[in-house]
């Protein structure tokens, strides 16, 4: 297996691997402006600097707690209330039209008023994120409750289970491939969120540094930051993409 | 003495633009204590529908449901439904000791411990020792159904409700499941209510076999079948009273087409 899937990304990998040599030489012909886009190998030591210097830590760190606290209450939000009106009718009838008109807006667009009410600190970015990561949970949640087999619930009320137990044992775990989808969907807003208010706010972590290194004219630094970016993204899917085997193992190999 | 009563039952479903469909019309139906009774009717008779009322799954449109005597309003604890799609009833994501555990882990005074405990007795009842750990999706059909039968006597009912248990599986293993479950039966006292449209199923099994009419169904007849206990699944069915009962039944069903022309036994 393992050989085989190293196999299997080689090719992508090589691409890749040609595509920044090529860079490289383009640069240092002179086809591509050095001030612009410096060639991959100066980027490449800026980089290693940075994390051997553990400059690193600190941006990265702040970062990824907006992105896990925003992410966590986020996807508890969305769960909670896209189960709600799933098993409650009132509830749906009352929040539909809310979900509706706030689920097509873009978040990043709620970051400015999100900045009149709360600051510029960390409520207001956690606040953002959570709010762009709740409605892909909730919708999927709301779609995945409402797909859960009547055959199972009745077998859940046939063996005297009450209606809270069933929801928290059964309706879940039977809706939790599709609550798992839209957390991957909403992984992804909440590192666009997080960064994007980082860059609005002038304050801390990787957006500020790639817009502020931006403004200063070091280049190379804001590419390094710019991958560095890109590699926790990268983390993250892999992380979530892990944490959902695990949770799905008994589905797989159900065709 | 009735352990399960139904009184003048009826069931509609509401229709698309005209008025409602008569799905069951008064059916009245007492089942004694520690028998084995089949329904047996036509494809889309309600037989399960029916069932689903006596389980309290679903509600009747009219009449009374009594278990033990006390009107049905809820699934009531002496009663177990098993599901036709034992595939669809078992939860997927947790082993089959875990699975059979479900009917037992909410109760008070049941430990998570005690209830896998009890998991691994009724898993041996059914000649699935050794299988605690696998998942449904490991086994075959037959062998999730037995996963659905322990499920279901776990829950140390003194009703089980059968909604077509055997009727997805092979030839072979629907014996083997025949054998099954009258073992249990017997072993048990349990009061089973067995719903098939396999008529050989429905005598060989039973004390008494309820006819279904097409819709709206009622009971066309009441038929003692009278043969012997304890019983072997396969040795009955050669017996002379099987062979006449099994004429008897599939004549009935095979030729009755105007709903309701049986009498009531």
């Amino acid at each position: 297996m393992r050989p085989e899937r190293l196999l299997r990304l080689l090719p992508g990998l090589a691409f890749l691997a040609l595509l920044l040599l090529a860079l490289e030489g383009a640069v240092n012909a002179g086809l591509i402006r050095r001030a612009l886009m410096p060639p991959p190998s100066a980027i490449w030591e800026v980089l290693r600097d940075l994390v051997l210097s553990g400059e690193v830590l600190g941006p990265l760190s702040a970062t990824l707690r907006l992105v896990f606290a925003g992410f966590a209450i986020g996807s508890v939000i969305g769960i909670a209330l896209g189960a709600a009106m799933a098993w409650w009718a009132p509830a749906y009838r009352l929040l539909e039209p809310l979900v509706e008109m706030i689920r097509p807006l873009p978040k990043s667009a709620l970051v400015p008023p999100l900045m009149l009410f709360l600051g510029i600190g960390d409520t207001m970015k956690i606040t953002s994120v959570a709010l762009a990561v709740t409605f892909p949970v909730l919708v999927n949640t709301l779609q995945g409750v409402r797909g859960v087999d009547r055959v199972l619930l009745d077998a859940a009320r046939t063996h005297g289970w009450g209606t809270a137990r069933a929801l928290w044992h059964v309706v879940l775990p039977a809706a939790l491939p599709f609550i798992l989808a839209g957390m991957r969907t909403s992984l992804g807003l909440a590192l666009i969120i997080a960064v994007l208010s980082e860059m609005l706010t002038g304050q801390g972590g990787l957006g500020f540094l790639i817009l502020d290194m931006q403004r200063s004219f070091l280049i190379r630094q804001m590419y390094a930051w710019l991958v560095i970016l890109a590699l926790v993204g990268l983390a993250l899917n892999a992380l979530f993409a892990w944490a959902e085997a695990r949770a799905l193992h008994w589905q797989a190999r159900t065709p | 003495m009735a352990i399960l009563e139904l009184e003048a039952v009826e069931k509609s479903f509401p229709a698309r633009g005209g008025p409602a469909m008569l799905a069951m019309d008064r059916i009245s139906l007492a089942v004694r204590e520690g028998e084995f009774l089949s329904i047996l009717g036509p494809s889309g008779c309600g037989k399960s529908t029916l069932l689903q009322i006596a389980a309290g799954l679903m509600p009747p449109s009219a009449g009374t449901v009594r278990v033990a005597g006390r009107p049905v309003t809820g699934p009531p604890p002496e009663a177990v439904y098993v599901f036709q799609q034992y595939g669809r009833s078992l939860l997927p994501w947790r082993t089959v000791r875990d699975n059979v555990a479900f009917a037992v882990e909410h109760r008070p005074g049941i430990s998570k411990a005690r209830a896998r405990e009890l998991a691994d007795v009724q898993l041996a009842a059914v000649a699935l020792t050794g299988f605690g750990d696998h998942f449904p999706w490991q086994l075959s059909g037959g062998m999730q159904q037995r996963v659905a039968l322990a499920r279901a006597l776990a829950a140390e009912p003194k009703i089980m409700l059968l909604d077509e248990p055997f009727s997805a599986v092979d030839a072979l293993t629907r014996l083997d499941l025949h054998r099954l479950m009258l073992e249990l039966w017997e072993k048990r006292g349990l009061t089973v209510v067995l719903v098939t449209h396999d008529v050989e199923e429905a005598v060989a099994l039973s004390d008494r076999v309820a006819l279904l009419t097409k819709r709206p169904s009622t009971i066309a007849r009441l038929v003692e079948t009278g043969l012997p206990r304890p019983r072997d699944a396969v040795e009955v069915r050669e017996t002379p009273r099987f062979l006449e009962l099994r004429h008897e039944l599939l004549d009935a069903l095979l030729t009755r087409h105007a709903p309701g022309d049986g009498h009531a036994a």
